[in-house]
């Protein structure tokens, strides 16, 4: 075949768009939100990962948990769970994005980017990744378009709870 | 309530200065290729980074050139990769100067792609025609992989992971995706897909050192370059040879099109797996059912360099707990499911991690055998999977040969 090609597609309409209320919005919410984050953090914390993510909130209980599950427009679901105390002890997440880590890790966020260096270290390809520290546990598996993880902190499990439970 | 500015192209001056230079993979004048040509060798040989074995990496070149000329470069040393979609190139590698920028106004467009293991890539959206063997993508969007200057990449885009901005760190001169998506983002991102917030990790623009999530209409994104092939666009096939054990590299192929030519058909042979809507599957293994419903889903992956599964029972190595590392070789069987209720056993094998990189005085980049857990996720048949089948990727929207069900899925 020929190497034709035409650059007309590029220079019409129809582009990538500016979306300014959008950023209006992102300003809004990132200046009233508490710092605080999910894993590790009470139930604000949920509401602070709904509202940065733009998501929807269902809540639904369990025997040994409450289920806190956000979904983002794309479709990016965030389970947040929480033990009676009311401490988010594990997230788990699946979607065609990777949500934001350091809103749903919160004060966990560094050790698990300390630990992703770690796991880098050394040697390349790649493979799913699976930190697992005495007091972190994040594992991620997947492909572009479609990501699952899960991250908990060992000791925060309420008695009964397995990690098997945290999809 | 959007606002939409006409979209320009910035093309850079030295357009018309020949070939570019001879850095990176080389260059080289690119004539009209032979037609029919959509057979496109692929390497396992452990990469482009002098001393670093890359290992289960499969490797091949792409043509790059200015749009609508014949001034073009040859950039080896890609890594190919079913489980993403689009081209992504280092920047130190191309040494073309006259690929077009996406901008709007005074901004410049950039995307953004996260990995399953936490690793990411940033780019500014560049504009190229994609040349693979005999086949042609004209136009196409690729991302030009480098951190910016003058602006932070957005955290939400770094996320904590890292950032292989770099031939050591990625291993590669590139990734060309080819999985069983056309774009990397979709109708998500684009501005009438009806979604009130541009997604997050993907497009951004950037100006004046802010960045801005944003939209990007489906025909500008990131995309795969076989779907803008004018023939053969509908999918792929890779085949490795059979391989026992390790090796120090292998040759295979890859073949661009399903059914449209004499050397891209099906076999009576192979069997369908249609896929779900985050494009994977199901597997069972030792009783357990790995799928997404249950937030531990199945998936055939290129870019994966091992087989990857859960089995707490099978010890990891103590240097890289990423891998297993047996006493002895496991033969091992999974029972692969699509979503068409089509059902096929796998047979296959894991060896000492340990022990195989130690072979061939270390110098292997080829292993059937290397596998690792995935431990809270499913089965990640990496490219082990590959050698010795021939594994066809149709592309989600494409057309099908007859009798064929709906794209996506996988076939072997």
């Amino acid at each position: 075949m020929s190497p034709m090609t035409t650059s007309k597609q590029h220079q019409v309409g129809g582009g990538f768009a500016w979306a300014k209320w959008t950023s209006m919005a992102l300003m809004i919410f990132g200046q009233c939100l508490p710092a605080s984050a999910a894993l590790g953090g009470d139930l604000s914390s949920v509401q602070a990962d709904q509202a940065h993510m733009k998501a929807i909130l269902k809540t639904t209980a369990a025997p040994a948990y409450t289920l806190h599950e956000i979904k983002t427009e794309m479709g990016t679901t965030v389970r947040e769970f929480a033990s009676a105390d009311g401490r988010v002890f594990a997230v788990a997440w699946h979607g065609p994005s990777v949500p934001p880590m350091q809103q749903i890790l919160g004060t966990y966020f560094q050790q698990y980017s300390a630990g992703v260096q770690a796991h880098h270290a050394g040697y390349v390809g790649r493979r799913p990744l699976n930190i697992q520290e005495p007091g972190l546990v994040v594992q991620s598996s997947g492909h572009a378009r479609g990501f699952f993880g899960r991250a908990y902190v060992p000791g925060m499990l309420p008695p009964g709870v397995t990690p098997d439970q945290i999809r | 309530m959007r606002k939409f500015l006409p979209l320009v192209i910035v093309v850079s001056l030295g357009f018309l200065a020949g070939c570019g230079g001879n850095g990176g993979g080389g260059s080289t004048p690119v004539g009209v290729p032979p037609a029919g040509g959509n057979v496109q060798p692929i390497l396992v040989n452990g990469g482009p980074v002098s001393g670093v074995i890359y290992p289960n990496g499969a490797f091949t070149s792409v043509t790059l050139c200015n749009p609508g000329t014949t001034t073009c470069q040859t950039i080896g040393g890609i890594l190919v990769d079913t489980g993403s979609f689009g081209l992504r190139i280092l920047s130190s590698e191309i040494t073309l100067t006259g690929l077009q920028t996406l901008t709007s106004g005074s901004s410049t467009l950039y995307n953004c792609i996260q990995f399953a293991d936490s690793s990411f890539l940033w780019g500014a959206a560049e504009v190229a025609d994609v040349q693979i063997a005999g086949e042609t993508a004209s136009s196409e969007t690729v991302q030009v992989i480098a951190d910016p200057t003058g602006f932070g990449i957005p955290t939400d885009c770094s996320n904590g992971g890292i950032d292989e901005d770099n031939q050591a760190g990625l291993g590669a001169n590139g990734i060309l995706g080819i999985g069983p998506e056309p774009v990397d983002c979709g109708l998500a991102c684009d501005p009438t897909g009806g979604n009130q917030f541009p997604p997050t990790p993907f497009y951004y623009t950037c100006g004046g050192g802010t960045c801005t999530p944003s939209f990007v209409s489906v025909s500008q994104q990131v995309q795969n370059p076989v779907a803008l092939f004018s023939t053969d666009n509908n999918g792929t096939i890779v085949e490795l040879p059979e391989l026992s054990g390790a090796a120090a590299s292998e040759t295979g192929s890859l073949i661009f099109g399903i059914g449209t030519e004499t050397n891209n058909q099906i076999p009576s042979s192979a069997t369908i797996f249609t896929l779900d809507d985050e494009d994977t599957f199901s597997v069972t293994f030792n009783g357990t059912t790995y799928n997404s419903s249950n937030g531990t889903a199945s998936f055939i992956d290129l870019g994966s360099n091992g087989l990857f599964f859960p089995d707490t029972s099978i010890p990891t190595c103590t240097d890289v707990p990423d891998f297993y590392c047996p006493t002895s070789l496991l033969s091992l069987s999974a029972t692969n499911l699509g979503t068409n209720a089509a059902t096929g056993t796998v047979n296959f094998s894991i060896d000492n991690a340990d022990n195989l990189f130690a072979e061939g005085s270390g110098a292997d980049a080829a292993y059937s055998t290397l596998g690792g857990p995935n431990t809270g996720g499913g089965f990640d048949y990496g490219l082990p999977f590959f050698y010795g089948r021939h594994v066809f990727t149709s592309i989600d929207g494409a057309a099908v040969p007859s009798g064929a069900p709906a794209a996506p899925w996988w076939a072997y």
